[in-house]
């Protein structure tokens, strides 16, 4: 047995005995109402306001529950809860979105772009001056960033057909391309195995 | 040139001069004022208003007048066809290609019905049920690689791919959910801890029952019968041969759906939800269960 107080009869402690009083008693169809100990005697009978109603002490149990420990159903609730972490990736024959997973030999490069949270290149594009100015960036790479620097450069050159100017951030662990390179660059790291 | 020569010259000019009169005398230039050219149709002046005081000040203009332009309520032509838009149902999109990824990801679990509460809970999906947004929309974008087999519920599908999810062996269904219900879905945890009563599903709206009584955009209160023959004209229509469900390994996960009041799948209305002691209270009474069944 158990006691279900819906939130819905906030009210309902102010009507108890008052049922039959009350037109159009518009609470809750799926309520009852009982008629417990009163902790104070009825006196007054002004139903303009609340301040001389009696409180009620005791409130009934209303509905019968079955208490089920350990439901078969209990599944269906953990399936909903949220996920403790991002749940790691299990490997797969193939990937139908384009999303490839990081393979092991991309450790043995003297450089390292890692994947964020999501399993995702960190490669973004940033553009500022109202679309005027693109610019793409590569974030969290480990190693020798100049090493990775110099063969993006030459990576673009050839697949831009033309000079593309970059800047390294060496501290902050990015390096950022002007122009919009998203595509290529995230086709570069899959190449590498990041 | 001295002053001397000046006045010579001056005097020279005088004598060659016709006399001074009324008719050939003139202001200094510069020395008068002329009327500023005002702005608008009438000059500047001060847009029937009158002179100061009580006019300009008290006598406020009506609501959108802008002094004789042409007011901004009236610039863009009326465009009937957009009335009410802010009241009307929204259903954000989600592609084929961001589903696909998802269960590339494992954010989404295939063996498992998909429905709302699971594509929020991947994480990378979000839903505001507040700002009139009525579910998911699932469209075409990447549908020529989609390649699962799923149970999946959305609220709005087009036909392309409600064909793109049936060739590969998967069931769809569309289904109407309240905002109330919504906001369980999109965060059961937060429901449960509140200890409340898992409520009803409430029937959809008077203008989407016929899209959710229709076999042709699998509607969750049409007849199955109907929608089997549905998927196989479908398949006919796009040319493809329908994987049999009956035959299938997966068969009791594709045929798993919702009753029309259910929110959550395998939880039924009326049931409280005790994730503290891991138990689940179950209404005995008859008067709720009268009131849940309905």
């Amino acid at each position: 047995m158990a006691t279900v107080w819906r939130s819905q009869c906030a009210f309902t402690r102010f009507f108890i005995g008052k049922i039959a009083q009350i037109p159009n008693n518009s609470s809750d169809l799926g309520t009852k109402l009982s008629l417990g100990p009163l902790s104070v005697p009825w006196v007054s009978r002004n139903y303009s306001n609340y301040a001389h109603s009696p409180f009620v002490s005791k409130v009934k149990e209303q509905y019968e529950f079955d208490v089920v420990k350990n439901p078969p159903e209990w599944a269906y609730v953990e399936r909903l809860l949220p996920f403790d972490t991002i749940p790691a990736v299990s490997p797969k024959e193939k990937y139908p979105s384009g999303w490839i997973p990081p393979r092991e030999e991309a450790r043995n490069l003297p450089f390292f772009v890692s994947r964020t949270k999501n399993h995702e290149l960190p490669i973004y594009l940033n553009v500022t001056f109202r679309g005027m100015r693109k610019i793409t960036q590569i974030r969290k790479i480990d190693g020798d960033i100049w090493l990775l620097n110099d063969e993006i450069k030459a990576y673009l050159k050839e697949a831009a057909k033309r000079y593309v100017e970059t800047r390294v951030h060496e501290l902050g662990k990015f390096i950022e391309v002007k122009g919009d390179y998203v595509n290529v660059l995230r086709d570069w790291a899959y190449i590498k195995g990041f | 040139m001295g002053s001397r020569q000046i006045t010579e010259k001056s005097l020279s000019m005088i004598r060659s001069l016709p006399r001074i009169s009324l008719g050939n005398i003139r202001d200094n230039p510069g020395s008068k004022i002329t009327q500023k050219r005002g702005r608008g149709q009438h000059r500047g002046d001060k847009h029937g208003a009158g002179n100061k005081g009580s006019g300009q000040r008290q006598n406020y203009m009506r609501l959108g007048y802008e002094t004789g332009n042409n007011p901004f309520y009236l610039r863009v032509p009326s465009e009937p066809y957009y009335r009410g838009h802010h009241h009307r149902r929204q259903y954000p999109p989600l592609s084929l290609l961001e589903l696909q990824s998802l269960i590339d990801k494992d954010r989404l679990d295939v063996t498992k019905p998909i429905d709302i509460a699971s594509i929020i809970k991947s994480g990378l999906y979000n839903m505001f049920p507040d700002q009139k947004q009525f579910g998911i929309h699932l469209t075409d974008e990447g549908l020529d690689i989609f390649a699962a087999k799923i149970n999946i519920e959305v609220q709005w599908a087009s036909e392309q791919v409600i064909a793109a999810i049936e060739k590969n062996g998967g069931v769809i269904t569309t289904a109407y959910y309240d905002p109330h219900s919504l906001f369980l879905l999109k965060n059961p945890k937060k429901f449960f801890e509140t200890g409340q009563a898992i409520p009803r599903r409430m029937i959809p709206p008077p203008d989407v029952i016929e899209y959710y009584t229709n076999p042709k955009t699998r509607g969750y209160l049409a007849d199955p019968e109907k929608i089997s023959h549905e998927r196989l004209r479908l398949a006919q229509k796009y040319g493809y041969e329908l994987p049999e469900l009956e035959n299938d390994v997966s068969y009791n996960m594709l045929i798993e759906r919702k009753d029309p009041r259910q929110i959550f799948f395998g939880l039924e209305p009326g049931w409280v939800i005790n994730l503290k002691d891991k138990c689940i209270l179950k209404p005995r009474d008859e008067e709720l269960l009268r009131f849940y069944s309905s």
